[in-house]
């Protein structure tokens, strides 16, 4: 049995690497007092995935991870467990409780949603219809092994304006993803300023469901 | 109007590590301002990662909040690219806990566990805007508390403190809190706080005390001022028994990666064996341990409290604990089931009882350290280190037949009585030490033979049989450094780690110095210095550029041979071991002459003149 958990990332924790993070929760597991399933293996450790990486000054409220029992447990137990040995910055927002045979988590995203806000960011606003109206934006992509142009244009599936800034969901796949930092330095070089001061923020993460219709992570 | 708090959070995208200075670590206390009457700052004059890892902080952070009244709060030295940037954007020096600038704090407590974070101290003075000099300090400025081992001799950073607190922390720290409140209440001025705090034990208020000086530059006398009520001499506090204060339950769990990053847990403070270099050796006396059922119940506590999967056994002497074997089969009976490792530290050669060593190793199977400290037996015996090479071989062999293949060696160079002898004679014992390995047949003993030796360079201490000895000449110590690598590279295997003894140089001046060093310290921090503990920060030339422009000999401090009757800038300040036992053991030294373990017998070391001490 596994518990799959959304939580958020406050803006105060938001340096803490994914990494960190990472480590954070192997100590955070063992608090918990759950029976958590461990690895076979030289090193054994807990038994547990995460969703998508959460880049470095970026906030979240649906970050998952999914951990792996040893013993069947009622999802209330999991959720006070859980909420008991996180700080109050990553607050615990939901869990469902999984068997083995469900996906992994990080394989079913493909997509997420954004909240930007910008700070003096008329002229990168005023680009949204532009940058829609257009069939392809060539942007520069850096991955491991160097910068590469690609299309972002059919990466970004909606975009709209809001009351502080933009609302985007944007592809989050292996193969194609379009982070929404490099989405706004794209508007910022169609309107020809800087890229303006923003904070970013994670909604959500979405997958499809059996018949191709996008859903939220936690529901799949 | 931003508010600081996104002030600092600007800067974090410029910086390494941002996480250091974060905070909203699980565990760390919260608490509303509102509801406490003191605000206590807490500053570990170095990074976030080292500070993290010291178990002093750990235990009066908790003690501190465990009052209703109080807010203990952490501040750690900001790394140099985030002082600059906090000095060019006006971001004040700010605790971690609820961001709040230090300067206005009621009270801030400083831990001095090394002399070269004593710049640090003032660099995070001038970041809160907290006048360096105590005299210049007024009403909207804490009181600036130091405590730690480095109180035992506070003397040159008298001029920047108001108070030092010397000895068990636990108590007196809580008594300057209590005494802080009764001072606000009264209404009364500032140097009030100091006079009031003056009769509570272990606490020193340099500024009740003259200093004279002998025309040769050593000190005539340190003598309260008339009226002022500070005793004569200090005596530092103690607590008779560990189990009676309190230890944290629930220690901070960091994100980041920091040095010690486990569970610490002190089987007992002090030490019994008298190695007569050893500071700490001395000024944790007497000898007093936590009880085994005390010590479980604190570790089952902390594991549950904070996700940890190792606990370390703490103490100078983890092998002296008398019920060492039975606590490790406890804690690994425990603990084996939740993968919590149980590690010890500080293994003395002496006393690396094989059955501890075969529980530790079900468990995680490290470096087996080991600090014979010299290479000969005459000094051995010269520096008290009751161990034999005999012993020494039997742990080495012991632990390779166990499945250990890596040894640290520690020892350090220019020991009163050294000669060229005695350095190669740690060649010798690196040689003995890969021979014990090959001893044991192929097929039991694991591959790959590390030796690690690692050789620091002496540093004489206040407070230690060695108080009274010089430090060896800097052209000495190349030569010795030099000689022992050439020894070593003969010794197959051998990875030899070594520095430039400047720093320990440095260090030797302020171990022993005075109040007129203030005045260097400061000068040398103008110049640039900070984190001169980092070899990448140190800057010796501003060091020796501080001393000359201040008209200071670095060698009268660090290479001057004492005489016996001169008197100390810290005598005034009793560290539990009388002068007379330390100046007998100085004496011991020069014959090469041992000292019984006082374990098996008082060495009439003066504890007994504490009150519980030693029972």
């Amino acid at each position: 049995m596994r518990a799959l958990i959304r939580f958020g990332k406050q803006p105060r924790l938001r340096f803490i690497s994914h990494l960190d993070l990472q480590r954070f929760f192997q100590r955070a597991v063992n608090r918990t007092g759950l029976p958590i399933a461990w690895s076979q293996g030289f090193n054994p450790h807990p038994v547990m995935s995460f969703g998508s990486a959460l880049a470095l000054g970026w906030t979240s409220e649906y970050e998952v991870i999914d951990i792996k029992l040893a013993a069947p447990m009622g999802r209330g137990r999991v959720e006070a467990a859980v909420r008991a040995a996180l700080p109050e910055d990553l607050p615990v927002l939901e869990v469902r409780m999984i068997d083995d045979r469900h996906p992994a988590p990080m394989s079913q995203v493909r997509m997420s949603d954004y909240a930007i806000t910008i700070e003096n960011g008329d002229a990168v606003l005023a680009q949204i219809p532009a940058f829609l109206a257009r069939d392809s934006v060539m942007a520069m992509r850096k991955t491991k092994s160097g910068e590469r142009e690609i299309d972002i244009r059919p990466l970004a599936i909606d975009v709209h304006q809001t009351d502080c800034g933009l609302f985007c969901r944007l592809m989050l796949t292996e193969k194609d993803t379009l982070k929404p930092d490099l989405f706004l330095k794209t508007l910022s070089d169609m309107a020809g300023v800087e890229v303006p001061e923003a904070k970013i923020h994670r909604l959500m993460l979405l997958g499809e469901d059996a018949s191709g219709a996008v859903q939220p992570l936690m529901v799949l | 109007m931003l508010s600081l708090s996104d002030r600092i959070e600007a800067l974090f995208m410029s910086v390494q590590k941002p996480v250091r200075y974060m905070g909203g670590e699980y565990n760390a206390v919260m608490k509303r301002p509102e509801d406490v009457s003191v605000r206590y700052a807490f500053l570990f004059p170095d990074t976030y990662e080292v500070g993290m890892s010291h178990l002093g902080m750990k235990i009066l952070y908790h003690a501190i909040n465990a009052r209703d009244d109080a807010w203990c709060e952490r501040v750690f030295s900001p790394w140099v690219d985030m002082a600059d940037l906090m000095r060019q954007n006006d971001i004040p020096l700010f605790t971690l806990e609820s961001r709040t600038p230090v300067k206005q704090y009621d009270l801030l407590g400083v831990t001095l566990q090394y002399e070269m974070s004593f710049t640090n101290i003032l660099e995070a003075l001038d970041l809160a805007g907290i006048p360096l000099r105590r005299e210049d300090r007024t009403d909207d400025d804490p009181f600036v508390i130091c405590g730690g081992p480095c109180a035992f001799n506070p003397e040159p950073l008298v001029p920047f403190v108001d108070l030092f607190a010397i000895g068990d922390g636990e108590v007196e720290t809580m008594q300057t809190i209590d005494v802080y409140k009764a001072w606000k209440a009264s209404g009364k001025p500032r140097e009030e706080y100091l006079k009031m705090c003056a009769s509570i034990p272990g606490i020193y208020v340099p500024s009740l005390y003259d200093v004279s000086y002998n025309d040769d530059g050593t000190i005539q006398a340190v003598t309260p001022k008339p009226d002022s009520g500070a005793p004569a001499v200090v005596m530092k506090a103690m607590l008779p028994k560990l189990d009676e204060v309190s230890y944290p339950e629930r220690i901070i769990v960091p994100y980041g990666e920091i040095v010690h990053n486990r569970i610490m847990l002190e089987i007992f403070r002090g030490c019994t064996r008298g190695c007569r270099f050893c500071q700490a050796g001395m000024i944790y006396r007497p000898v007093r341990e936590r009880g085994l059922e005390h010590l479980m119940e604190m570790a089952e506590k902390l594991v549950s409290s904070t996700g940890y999967d190792e606990v370390s056994l703490m103490s100078l002497s983890s092998g002296d604990y008398s019920c060492l074997p039975e606590l490790a089969r406890q804690m690994v009976q425990k603990f084996a089931a939740r993968r919590v490792r149980i590690a010890l530290p500080s293994q003395r050669i002496d006393n690396v009882l094989t059955d501890t060593l075969k529980e530790t190793q079900k468990v995680k199977k490290t470096a087996l350290t080991l600090a014979p400290e010299a290479g000969t037996q005459r000094l051995r015996d010269v520096i008290n280190k009751g161990v034999t090479e005999e012993d020494l071989m039997r742990s080495v062999t012991d632990a390779f037949g166990q499945g250990w293949s890596a040894v640290k060696l520690y020892f350090m160079l220019g020991l009163p009585t050294e000669t060229d002898e005695d350095v190669l004679g740690i060649a010798d014992l690196a040689e003995k030490v890969r021979r014990c390995y090959f001893s044991i047949p192929k097929e039991r003993r694991a591959p790959g033979l590390r030796i690690t030796v690692s050789a620091s360079v002496f540093v004489p201490k206040n407070d230690t049989p060695f108080q009274w000895a010089p430090q060896l000449d800097y052209d000495t110590v190349v030569h010795r450094q030099q000689l022992l690598k050439q020894a070593l590279s003969k010794v197959k295997g051998v990875d030899f780690k070594y520095h430039a003894p400047d720093l320990s140089y440095i260090e030797a001046v302020f171990a022993r110095g005075d109040r007129r060093l203030g005045e260097a310290l400061e000068y040398a921090w103008r110049l640039g210095c900070r984190f001169d503990g980092w070899s990448d920060q140190f800057c010796y030339d501003l060091w020796l550029k501080a001393f000359e422009d201040c008209g200071l000999d670095p060698d009268f401090y660090a290479t001057r041979p004492r005489s016996e009757d001169e008197v100390f800038p810290w005598d005034h300040l009793d560290c539990g071991v009388t002068k007379a036992y330390m100046l007998r053991e100085w004496h011991k030294a020069q014959r090469a002459e041992c000292t019984q373990d006082c374990r098996k017998g008082c060495t009439g070391c003066g504890m007994k003149r504490y009150e519980g001490a030693c029972v």
